[in-house]
């Protein structure tokens, strides 16, 4: 029964990461890479992790909802409705792809799987957490300070108050040539803001 | 006795509802819109805008599963029952999103957007206030935690918790202050193309999320099914029911203010809040 199920998340998990590919808009992207995520914490559940399982599926629910805010902010297609393709640099990724894939095959066919059964009433939960505040602790407390080090990077780098000023006030692209007009197209008239603007308010 | 437990949980969702409903005073509304037909908006996401309504119920249903119905009994029993309810307002805001951005119309975009920028940070504080709850128990077990609440509720040694988490209550529960997703000053936001059952649904799906997360705060703060003479199931109720007036009351009562200032509130005051909230609770159980 347990391996039923498991058959059936992985399809599933395998389905919608392929549909990560196949629609035409980031958020379509973003959920369905989610889904595939709640699968494989669905997968954990029932390999006896529910802690890990359940922290799967809300890490990557948050995650996904904020990806797919960024990359809509960073797309030229606002709201993420519009049609636009999913995949670039085809050679490059087929590659990518295939060794990943072999790499991953081999690895799992080649090392020797442990079978040991967690005895029934275990408190696996526990075990986790000392496993984390213990021997564990090093690599996360790095984990934690450099993803904290990255929330702040890209908090200065989105703020509006800027090291140089106010990001919305005074900038101009950067010149054609060096040291040249500056790109694209110059405001109309000598410090006027164009009254003549104004018309429809 | 699974199959029992099932079927209370349903009857606590179904009748939790309709006291819902009668809070609102929305009955003739929501059955008026079920004799309304469909209207299309241009170009939409069918997919998720049909499954919104469908998915805000079932996650009400998963909050709901989790509480405990007497000391020792819950229909989902995990030994992590609040990073469940966790996972559920992770989903509750992916949920709305897509609800407000499958339409492909203006309003519900906006009200979809606003809504994430609201309800992620609102995550925060709710996750830390759970974990406060989950100290003292020295489990996240939802059944532990109301065990180590026998001799005091957390809404007295954790005075804090209940405060904050009625915040997360009305944010998942898109209503009055934290409303920034159906709201009227966007024309009802994420829901303004709903027409027909679809909305209908939608509404329904709200009313019963305010049940769960009612149920989930009087299980993590107000001891759950303990009480005395009573037994367990209608202590729930009846702290459930009070804390879905409460909620509903504030909800009237509380003036929202712009999602500008109502981004600065949470990051700046009630984030740390629910910092110095855990801070205290930790101390004190050391």
């Amino acid at each position: 029964m347990t391996d039923l199920m498991i058959a059936l998340l992985v399809a599933f998990a395998v389905w919608t990461g392929w549909r990560v590919f196949r629609v035409d808009s980031m958020v379509r992207a973003s959920f369905a890479l989610m889904l595939s995520f709640v699968a494989v914490g669905a997968i954990g559940v029932l390999l006896s992790a529910p802690y890990i399982g359940v922290a799967t599926v809300f890490m990557m629910a948050v995650e996904m909802m904020v990806m797919a805010i960024f990359m809509v902010m960073f797309m030229m297609n606002p709201a993420g409705l519009n049609p636009m393709v999913m995949v670039h640099q085809h050679r490059l990724s087929i590659g990518a792809g295939l060794v990943a894939f072999f790499g991953l095959s081999a690895a799992v066919l080649l090392s020797p799987l442990p079978s040991n059964p967690v005895a029934p009433g275990t408190d696996v939960v526990a075990q986790l957490g000392h496993e984390l505040l213990g021997p564990s602790m090093l690599i996360f407390e790095t984990a934690g300070v450099t993803l904290l080090a990255t929330m702040v990077g890209a908090v200065i780098l989105s703020s509006r108050q800027g090291r140089f000023g106010s990001a919305d006030e005074g900038s101009r692209p950067p010149g054609l040539t060096e040291g040249g007009d500056p790109a694209g197209r110059q405001p109309e008239g000598g410090g006027g803001h164009g009254h003549h603007h104004h018309g429809g308010h | 006795m699974t199959a029992l437990l099932t079927l209370a949980v349903l009857a606590t969702l179904l009748g939790g509802t309709l006291f819902a409903v009668a809070l609102d005073r929305a009955y003739l509304p929501l059955l008026a819109l079920f004799t309304r037909q469909r209207v299309e908006t241009e170009a939409p996401d069918r997919l998720n805008r049909d499954l919104a309504p469908a998915w805000y119920l079932a996650l009400a249903a998963i909050g709901i599963a989790v509480v405990p119905f007497a000391p020792d009994l819950a229909l989902i029993d995990s030994p992590v029952g609040i990073v469940i309810w966790g996972s559920c307002e992770a989903l509750i805001v992916v949920t709305v999103f897509l609800h407000g951005w499958s339409p492909n119309a203006p309003f519900p975009l906006i009200g979809a957007y606003r809504y994430a920028a609201i309800g992620l940070p609102v995550m925060l504080p709710s996750m830390f206030v759970l974990i406060a709850a989950a100290l003292p128990a020295e489990s996240l077990s939802l059944v532990a935690i109301v065990d180590s609440q026998r001799e005091v509720w957390n809404v007295i040694r954790q005075p804090l918790g209940l405060p904050l988490f009625m915040v997360v209550a009305l944010a998942m529960t898109l209503r009055g202050p934290m409303d920034y997703a159906d709201a009227a000053d966007i024309a009802t936001g994420t829901s303004a193309e709903d027409s027909g059952a679809g909305r209908a649904v939608w509404q329904i799906a709200r009313l019963a999320m305010l049940v769960s997360v009612s149920a989930i705060a009087a299980t993590v703060f107000l001891g759950g099914p303990l009480g005395p003479v009573l037994p367990g199931p209608v202590w729930l109720w009846l702290k459930t029911g009070a804390l879905m007036a409460l909620t509903v009351w504030i909800g009237n009562r509380v003036a929202r203010t712009t999602p500008s200032r109502m981004l600065t509130i949470l990051w700046v005051v009630l984030l740390p809040l629910s910092f110095l909230h855990l801070l205290i609770s930790g101390l004190i159980e050391l």
